[in-house]
């Protein structure tokens, strides 16, 4: 049935959303602490934050399938607060979204707030903008281009996640079962037409959504005619 | 434009003369930053009245000074207050008590070296980014727009501009604040020479107007002779001197082994006479003395002129010259004569006013140069140097 493809990308759509706001929330403040921070800690947070990019999947999906489970404090936790179990769960699958997509969200945002630097915060500063207001008048849209890049990597890498959703979600439909998911299903089921389309549409979809990071972060300078404006020079000047 | 410069209508909205209610008296400074290299301790209260300047040599901590009065500085012990002689004393930080107030709340602007401006905002953006944060406003921004000459590029982009152009939005942005205090941090020190000379009178227009106080830091002491009274000199993280700028000048005359300026006679005196009729301005150095120099037209809109002459411009003569081509001969007392290898420096009082001459040891022994004895100053007029290019 088409339909149950259907849902997986339901489902799919839905935890890259979901993972990419909370991804957004909680890596800016990371990222600018980590932009920030001078002391020797940096080095094993940014390890820590680095460590899904090399790490097979499945070991991550190994120790949060523990650590989901009923047996465990954290499993047991949102099992009180919740009534239901964390393992096989949307939540389960969002949640190892996260942490498996930190370091797509937190390094661009990291390098963009190094590359930023100091001195435009100072000059806001002493013209009577506090931090919040800072980050959101001055640091915001000098870094857009990277927060869009953290977001749709952050997103495009959440679709195409694997081996952490099939050891900590399962294959539950509607809940979740995604579209890398559906896919290995219908391989294993010789359905080979059905796999070739939801494969030839994670392909299309994917690098569209590249094409288009890569469209919005060109410089704005290279469509517009640059003005180079020195009416200055050439008015008469009555200090000489 | 320089209808503008000249006018005396106030830049405030209504007209109120704001000096009237916060003119701040004096800063209190008493601070140590320290870094592995560097140490600065500054303990000096600052009257705050017209523009100080801070001159020092590069890693002489003005830079420093600046940043820990602003809130920038996180390295720093001890205390900063602003002392005001009918408000109670606003503490800016006091590392004892615990109490720093942050930057944003401080209200006081500084004028980077390298503009700062936001790239992110039009020219119009970064004027408008400090008009909207400004509490109590008083300034009116076309008027500011018209004083800093910004009125064509308000709609260009900040990187679109020159280096000229970009520290006036600078300068244009740290007024909109509306601070009580302007700090200067070497603020022509990117910029060519005519915009130098645009900016620096800008400055001065603006300090005048709003009755701004500024401390303005340069490593150009020409730059600081030409807008400030008061000259605080700082070396290796300490005060030097302070005081009335050409006193401290003249002091620095005799400062140690690498002096850290040229030797000179530094002066502000009342010019008597615009052009002689040949060409030559004459200013008047007291009751019976004048001095001669090249004149300028730019001199006619000045009642007082500032000006300067190199110690190694002077010579010293014992009969007064009668058949010489050079015009200036000053009457004079030796007042100290100090030695320095092949070289000695004279300081010789002529009235009140104190000048310094250096000659060789040589022609000191072959005029047999002596304490309290009475000689006559000869210079060119070209000698007497001032800041108008």
């Amino acid at each position: 049935m088409i339909n149950s493809d259907l849902q997986a990308l339901i489902t799919t759509l839905e935890m890259a959303a979901l993972t990419t706001i909370i991804l957004l929330i909680i890596g800016t403040p990371l990222a600018w602490y980590l932009a920030k921070m001078t002391n020797r800690f940096k080095v094993i947070i940014e390890a820590i934050v680095a460590l899904p990019l090399v790490l097979p999947p499945t070991v991550l999906g190994f120790y949060l399938l523990i650590a989901f489970s009923p047996e465990y404090l954290p499993g047991q936790l949102w099992q009180q607060a919740t009534g239901k179990q964390l393992a096989f769960s949307f939540s389960a699958i969002v949640i190892g979204s996260v942490l498996y997509s930190l370091p797509f969200v937190v390094q661009p945002l990291q390098k963009a707030f190094e590359q930023l630097g100091d001195s435009l915060l100072e000059a806001g500063s002493l013209l009577g903008a506090g931090p919040i207001d800072r980050f959101f008048s001055i640091v915001l849209p000098l870094t857009k281009a990277s927060f869009i890049t953290a977001a749709s990597l952050g997103f495009a890498h959440t679709v195409g996640e694997f081996g952490i959703i099939l050891m900590i979600g399962g294959n539950i439909p509607g809940e979740t079962r995604v579209l890398s998911i559906a896919l290995f299903d219908h391989v294993e089921a010789f359905d080979y037409a059905r796999a070739h389309l939801l494969a030839i549409s994670l392909l299309i979809g994917s690098m569209i959504l590249l094409a288009a990071i890569y469209w919005l972060n060109l410089p704005k300078k290279n469509r517009r005619q640059r003005l180079v404006v020195n009416t200055e020079q050439v008015e008469p000047n009555s200090y000489e | 434009m320089s209808n503008v410069l000249l006018d005396n209508t106030p830049l405030t909205k209504d007209a109120v003369h704001k000096s009237a209610v916060h003119k701040l008296a004096q800063l209190d400074i008493n601070i140590s930053v320290s870094y592995q290299q560097f140490n600065l301790d500054i303990k000096l209260p600052i009257p705050l009245n017209g523009i100080t300047g801070i001159f020092g040599h590069s890693a002489s901590g003005k830079s420093t000074l600046l940043r820990a009065i602003a809130g920038l500085e996180k390295n720093l012990v001890g205390e900063i207050k602003l002392a005001n002689a009918n408000v109670a004393d606003k503490v800016l930080v006091n590392t004892e008590k615990g109490n720093y107030l942050k930057p944003e709340e401080r209200q006081i602007g500084l004028v980077f070296q390298n503009s700062r401006l936001f790239e992110h905002l039009s020219v119009l953006g970064n004027l408008e980014y400090a008009v909207k944060r400004c509490k109590n406003r008083q300034l009116d921004l076309n008027k500011v727009i018209e004083l800093t000459e910004l009125t064509s590029l308000l709609e260009h982009q900040v990187n679109e501009l020159s280096g000229g152009q970009q520290q006036r939005v600078a300068l244009a942005r740290a007024i909109l604040a509306e601070p009580k205090l302007l700090l200067l941090d070497e603020p022509l020190s990117a910029l060519d020479q005519h915009s130098k000379t645009q900016l620096l009178k800008m400055i001065l227009t603006i300090q005048k107007k709003l009755d701004l106080p500024m401390l303005y830091v340069s490593h150009s002491l020409d730059e600081l002779q030409q807008v400030c009274d008061t000259l605080l000199v700082l070396a290796q993280g300490k005060v030097v001197n302070f005081g009335n700028i050409h006193r401290v000048i003249h002091q620095l005359n005799n400062f140690g082994e690498n002096p850290l300026i040229h030797q000179q006679t530094s002066l502000s005196l009342p010019i008597r006479q615009f052009n002689n009729g040949h060409g030559l301005a004459v200013l008047a150095l007291n009751a019976q003395q004048d001095i001669y120099l090249t004149s300028n037209k730019a001199f006619e809109n000045q009642t007082q002129l500032r000006c300067f002459i190199l110690a190694s411009d002077i010579s010293i003569v014992l009969t007064e010259p009668s058949n010489s081509s050079i015009v200036n001969h000053l009457f004079g007392t030796i007042k100290q004569i100090s030695n320095k290898q092949n070289k000695v420096l004279l300081t010789i009082s002529c009235g009140t006013q104190d000048f310094f001459v250096t000659i060789s040891a040589f022609s000191q022994q072959k005029l047999s140069l002596t304490s309290k004895q009475q000689v006559y100053l000869q210079f060119k007029a070209s000698a007497v140097r001032t800041f108008i290019h």
